[in-house]
C-alpha cells in the first residue's frame, strides 16, 4: 500500500516537472529575446576580421556559397560555415542565395564532392554563438547571422554596396 | 509542494545546458584547432542493387551494382588527394579497380593543377555522375558513356589543369588535360604508360551563367593516336557538346558526341561516330516532391567505314521511361522501362527496379 502511494507520488512529481519544463520552453523565447524576422532586419554576411574584402556582389556571394569561388583575392582559402537544418537563417540562405530546398542543397554538395571539385562540404554550425566564435577563430571563414546579432569582433560585408540597414539590401 | 518539481526541472535543465556547453566547447575547439593546417579526411560511398527482367535470352534477375568508395584528404590550404575505388560484380567474382586517384594543388580559382587518373572531361555525364547511381536520375548511364564504352574514353591518366574565372557573368570554367590516352584494349585507359609515343590531349570549356542559374553548357575536344590490339594505328578526334538544366523541375540534359577515326597509314580509310541522348525529368511539387518521372531518348550511329569501331556492334537506339522515388534523403528507388535495339538486331524490352544510396555525412 505504502509502496503504491510512493510510486504515485513520484509519477506526479515527474508530470509536474515536465509541465514546468514545457512552460519554460514556451515562455523563455518570448520573454528573453524578442527576435524580429530576418526579412525585417536582413541577413548579415560576416567574415573573419582579417579578410581583405569589404563588399561582394550578389553574384560573387552566390559563387562563394556554391564553392565555385574557393579562394579570397589574397589566395587564402574560403571556409564556408552553414547553419544546421531547421534554423531560420539556413532556410533564408537556401531560399535566397542557393535557391534550393534541403534535398537539392544536400545533393548539390554530394555531387560537388563526387566530382572532386571540393575536398569537403561546408562546415556545419549549430547556433548563433558558435557561428560567431568560429568566424572569429578561423581565418578565411565566411558565414551569416541575423543583422541584429553582429558583434564588433567579426567583419560585416556589404552586399552590392549595401549594409543590412540600407534601403534595398538584397538579403532582406 | 511545487518546490520539488521546480528544483527537479532546474536540475534537468542545468544538466542539459552543461552537456550542450561541453559538446559545443569540444566541437568549437576541434574545428578551431584543426584550422585546415592538419590533414582532414572525408569519406563517401555509393552503391545500388537492381532487379532486371527482359526479353530474349540475355541474363536477368538481381544485380549488385558497383560499390564505390571515395576518400578525400585535405593536406593543407592548397593540396588535396582524392581516391575512388570500385568493386563491380562479374560472373563469378568481383573486380576491384582504382577508378580515380588525383593529387591536386590549387594555386587559385583560376589555376588548379593535378596529376593522376580521372574521369575524362568529355561531355557532361561522364564527369557529373559516373559511378554515383544515386546521383543520376535514371538507373543506368546512357549507352555512349556506359562502363567500358569504346565510343568515349571513360578514363585517362595524366595531368589536368582546371579553373574557374571568378567575377565573370558567364561562369566560365575550363579543363585542359594531357595524358596517356587509350590502351590497346580501347575500352581501357593506358594505366601503365602510353601505348605509343603520341599522348592524348583534351580541352573543355564550360559556362554556367549566373543569370540563368541552373544552366550549364559545355564544349570539348579530345585528340589521340590509338594503337588497338588488332588493327593499325588510328587517329581519333572527338568533339563533344552539352547543355544541362539541373534545377529538377524540370531537369534537361542533352549531350552530343561526334568522333572521327582515320587510319594513320591511309587517310582515305576513315569514318565517324555520332552519338547523343536527351533526358527530360520533372520533380513533382509539394506532397509529391519525392517523385520524379523521367524519359530519355538515345541514339548511336557508327559509320560502316569507321576503321576503329565498324565491327563492334555499337549502333544503338533506346527509349527510356521511368520514375524515381526519393523515399529517404540518402536513398532512392527507381522503376524503369526500356525499349532498345542493339546493332540493328531488333528491338527488345526490359524493366529494371533499382535501389541506390549514398553514404556521406552532410
Amino acid at each position: 500500500m505504502h509502496m503504491t502511494m510512493r510510486v504515485k507520488s513520484t509519477a506526479r512529481q515527474i508530470r509536474q516537472s515536465l509541465l514546468v519544463i514545457c512552460s519554460l520552453f514556451f515562455l523563455l523565447p518570448s520573454a528573453a529575446m524578442p527576435e524580429e524576422s530576418i526579412g525585417q532586419n536582413g541577413l548579415a554576411i560576416i567574415v573573419h576580421k582579417d579578410t581583405n574584402v569589404d563588399n561582394l556582389s550578389m553574384t560573387a556571394l552566390r559563387n562563394i556559397f556554391l564553392a565555385n569561388q574557393q579562394f579570397w583575392p589574397n589566395r587564402s582559402r574560403i571556409i564556408l560555415l552553414v547553419r544546421a537544418p531547421q534554423s531560420d537563417e539556413r532556410d533564408f540562405v537556401l531560399n535566397t542565395i542557393y535557391q534550393m530546398d534541403e534535398a537539392q542543397f544536400r545533393k548539390y554538395w554530394i555531387a560537388k564532392m563526387f566530382r572532386a571539385e571540393v575536398p569537403r562540404g561546408p562546415k556545419i554550425v549549430f547556433s548563433t554563438g558558435m557561428t560567431r566564435d568560429l568566424v572569429v577563430a578561423i581565418p578565411g571563414s565566411i558565414s551569416f547571422l541575423r543583422a541584429d546579432q553582429v558583434t564588433d569582433d567579426i567583419k560585416l560585408l556589404r552586399i552590392d554596396g549595401k549594409l543590412p540597414s540600407d534601403e534595398g539590401y538584397p538579403l532582406k | 509542494m511545487i518546490v520539488r518539481p521546480v528544483l527537479t526541472s532546474m536540475l534537468l535543465l542545468g544538466a542539459t545546458f552543461l552537456g550542450a556547453q561541453a559538446a559545443y566547447a569540444q566541437y568549437s575547439g576541434a574545428v578551431a584547432s584543426a584550422n585546415l593546417s592538419d590533414p582532414q579526411f572525408n569519406f563517401m560511398g555509393f552503391g545500388d542493387v537492381s532487379y532486371l527482367s527482359r526479353d530474349g535470352t540475355s541474363k536477368d534477375g538481381f544485380f549488385v551494382g558497383q560499390a564505390v568508395a571515395h576518400i578525400t584528404a585535405s593536406l593543407g590550404n592548397s593540396l588535396s588527394v582524392f581516391g575512388e575505388i570500385s568493386a563491380t560484380g562479374k560472373d563469378s567474382q568481383y573486380s576491384v579497380e582504382v577508378e580515380r586517384m588525383i593529387v591536386k594543388y590549387e594555386f587559385s580559382d583560376l589555376f588548379k593543377f593535378s596529376a593522376g587518373r580521372y574521369h575524362t572531361p568529355i561531355g557532361y555525364w561522364n564527369s557529373a555522375f559516373h559511378h554515383g547511381a544515386w546521383l543520376q536520375t535514371t538507373t543506368t548511364r546512357p549507352e555512349m558513356v556506359k562502363f567500358g564504352s569504346k565510343i568515349v574514353p571513360i578514363h585517362f591518366v595524366g595531368v589536368l589543369m582546371e579553373g574557374t574565372m571568378p567575377g565573370n557573368p558567364f561562369g566560365l570554367s575550363y579543363h585542359a588535360g594531357f595524358g596517356n590516352g587509350r590502351h590497346a584494349n580501347v575500352a581501357r585507359a593506358g594505366d601503365a604508360g602510353d601505348i605509343n609515343g603520341d599522348k592524348a590531349w583534351m580541352v573543355q570549356l564550360r559556362a554556367a551563367p549566373d543569370r540563368y542559374f541552373g544552366l550549364e553548357v559545355g564544349l570539348g575536344f579530345y585528340n589521340d593516336e590509338i594503337r588497338p590490339d588488332d588493327r593499325p594505328d588510328i587517329k581519333e578526334n572527338i568533339v563533344s557538346a552539352y547543355a544541362a538544366w539541373v534545377r529538377e523541375s524540370p531537369e534537361v540534359i542533352i549531350e552530343y558526341i561526334h568522333s572521327s577515326h582515320e587510319l594513320l597509314s591511309d587517310s582515305s580509310v576513315s569514318g565517324d561516330v555520332d552519338a547523343w541522348y536527351a533526358q527530360f525529368a520533372y520533380r513533382l511539387k509539394d506532397d509529391l516532391r519525392q517523385w520524379k518521372p523521367y524519359v530519355r531518348l538515345e541514339k548511336t550511329d557508327v559509320d560502316s567505314t569507321d576503321p576503329l569501331l565498324f565491327d563492334q556492334g555499337l549502333d544503338y537506339e533506346a527509349s527510356v521511361l521511368g520514375v524515381r522515388w526519393d523515399f529517404n534523403p540518402y536513398a532512392a528507388l527507381k522503376a524503369e522501362y526500356r525499349n532498345e535495339e542493339f546493332d540493328n538486331a531488333g528491338r527488345e524490352n526490359n524493366f529494371r527496379l533499382q535501389v541506390s544510396f549514398v553514404l556521406t555525412k552532410l
